[in-house]
């Protein structure tokens, strides 16, 4: 996955709430990008992010962050790449970047 | 009164001395013509007997939860155990099948390929108790009846890896092993897809600090373990105090005496309380109807708190909860909160330790639990001796491999603390049946005691591990049996 997707809910907002429960919660939309222009460079960081989430090799990514993630990687002694965590130590109190790919879904 | 009075008329304190060098009951055997029966020597009070003390150094923290969040799933510690796992087993799989043996992930696997494959088992067992069956058929919805074994014959063997799982046959015994072992196994896949296992090894023991060289003097720690405050049994009570006597020195003559001078600690590995404590009507009744009624486990605690000062004046205790003491249930279970003891937690000899246990005491590494890994192996598994399921977690190196699948136990994510990655000199469980003990030795020159610390309440036994020698022995403490308290009764009618 190389191009990001667009969706149809980037032009046109969500109006409807989503139900409860049952399939269409499984189907919720990812939150709305921000509306000041995402620029290039971030979009490419989370890429990256998002790669280093369906890493298998780094273990599961729901229920912690991505620091303690790659932290337990590290501990390991999984070799992740540094990269990663020198651009989560730069964006922590950014949600979108601290939090794995999966992390607006219910558990 | 009452204890003193039954004390005069029926004391036991039996010490079976067996084999061995410097057993305890060598050493507080009653010297010829004893000093209880002559004239006191003098109007002073006689020798003082110094209690050794040893050196004390808890290892407990990996035990301790800081922070406390539920909110992440089992997934991880499942995860963590085999990225911790998988180093050790290749190196054991290279040491057994050759350093040419090939290592394989499921994904990569061919078939009718010889190789090794490192794994976390899982066994799907129909009698397994799940609240899913219990949703799904919420019709006719029968309850699962509790058992005393979950095993049978339908049961399938499984290995997963990171990213996949095949069914295993072949020469693994399927009902000794349990869920959540990780192993690793040599042999080929079968046109059906199904692993035909030839060989297959586990971590074994790990590496071992040799114990310091000691001075000739013999020093015990007494183990002992469900104490079963609370229980409907009050005869338990006296060889309870006979117990605390014994180890407070005030048992016995001047060579007893200074026997119970050289137990240097007392370690109480859970279950002080009775399971009669827990009542269930809390749980099911409204709350308006039990909200003047007092917890089951409020006297009992009070009581052991006496009982606690006693022995902590004397000296030093550890107290471990277990399955039934007033403490969180999933494993590792938290000490005992200090205010539960107002008069005994004042002394800086008790100790309110977590569950499982680890220590050092004067070089001698103890590591151990209050038995609940041990009795749910034993329900999910053809296992029935206490003593070879403790082995066997310690082969496995692993404390208790049945978590989190059908044991409580927090939801760790960065490392598996239940992973031995030291190995203890002493390695014992509470709450067994009965008493057992055995010195295994590893290939690389362990020396390890197993002690499976038998319940006190239904065995009346504790047990005295020696610092030096590394023996242990049992000692069991018997007054009136409920036979001659009987016969006694018919006597006088």
């Amino acid at each position: 996955m190389t191009t990001k997707h667009r969706l149809i809910t980037d032009s046109f907002k969500v109006v409807k709430k989503a139900r409860r429960g049952g399939k269409q919660e499984k189907r919720a939309t990812p939150p709305p990008p921000q509306k000041d222009a995402e620029s290039e460079a971030e979009k490419e960081e989370l890429q990256k992010l998002k790669q280093f989430d369906l890493d298998w090799r780094f273990g599961p990514c729901t229920g912690i962050s991505r620091l303690q993630r790659w932290e337990r990687a590290k501990l390991h002694g999984l070799n992740p790449p540094e990269e990663i965590r020198d651009l989560l130590l730069k964006t922590y109190t950014d949600p979108e970047y601290n939090f794995s790919l999966w992390s607006e879904y219910p558990l | 009164g009452l204890l003193a009075g039954l004390r005069l008329l029926a004391v036991g304190v039996f010490l079976s001395s067996c084999f061995g060098t410097v057993m305890f009951s060598d050493l507080s055997v009653q010297k010829d013509g004893s000093s209880l029966l002559c004239r006191p020597a003098s109007d002073d009070q006689g020798p003082v007997f110094e209690r050794m003390s040893l050196t004390y150094t808890p290892c407990s923290d990996h035990f301790k939860v800081g922070e406390r969040s539920f909110s992440r799933q089992y997934a991880h510690i499942y995860a963590a155990r085999l990225m911790q796992m998988r180093p050790l087993l290749t190196e054991r799989a290279l040491q057994k099948w050759g350093s040419d043996v090939v290592i394989r992930r499921l994904c990569d696997l061919q078939i009718g390929e010889q190789c090794c494959i490192v794994g976390t088992l899982f066994k799907r067992m129909d009698l397994q108790p799940s609240i899913l069956k219990e949703i799904s058929e919420e019709h006719n919805l029968l309850p699962q009846p509790a058992r005393a074994k979950y095993i049978s014959d339908v049961d399938e063997l499984i290995l997963e890896d990171e990213l996949q799982r095949i069914k295993l046959e072949g020469k693994i015994d399927r009902d000794k092993c349990v869920t959540g072992s990780v192993i690793a196994i040599y042999g080929a896949e079968r046109n059906d897809g199904k692993f035909t296992v030839e060989d297959f090894c586990t971590a074994d023991l790990p590496m071992q600090t040799p114990r310091p060289p000691f001075l000739s003097l013999s020093r015990f720690v007494l183990l002992a373990s469900g104490l079963g405050l609370g229980s409907s049994r009050a005869d338990s009570m006296l060889g309870l105090q006979l117990l605390i006597d014994m180890v407070t020195g005030q048992l016995g003559d001047q060579g007893e005496q200074s026997g119970a001078a050289t137990i240097s600690r007392v370690l109480l590995a859970g279950n002080l309380l009775s399971q009669n404590t827990q009542d269930k009507d809390a749980s099911t009744k409204a709350k308006y109807l039990t909200k003047k009624t007092q917890a089951g486990s409020v006297d009992a605690i009070r009581l052991l708190d006496e009982l606690l000062l006693q022995l902590v004046a004397s000296v030093p205790v550890d107290v471990m909860p277990g399955q039934y003491d007033p403490t969180n249930y999933t494993l590792p279970q938290q000490p005992l909160h200090r205010c539960m003891f107002p008069l005994s937690s004042v002394h800086p000899t008790l100790l309110l330790a977590s569950n499982p246990y680890q220590a050092a005491i004067d070089g001698v590494k103890f590591l151990g639990t209050s038995g609940q890994n041990v009795c749910d192996i034993q329900r999910y598994s053809s296992r029935d001796s206490h003593l070879e399921i403790l082995e066997e977690t310690l082969r496995l190196r692993h404390l208790a491999p049945t978590a989190p699948d059908t044991l409580g136990c927090y939801p760790f994510y960065q490392k598996d603390p239940f992973i031995l990655e030291e190995c203890p000199h002493v390695y014992f469980s509470g709450n067994a049946p009965v008493f057992e003990s055995k010195l295994i030795k590893g290939t690389d020159g362990q020396e390890v005691l197993l002690v499976t610390v038998p319940d006190f309440n239904s065995t009346q036994t504790v047990c005295l591990v020696n610092l030096r020698t590394l023996e242990c022995e049992p000692v069991t403490f018997s007054a009136f049996s409920t036979d001659d308290e009987e016969s006694e009764m018919n006597i006088s009618h």
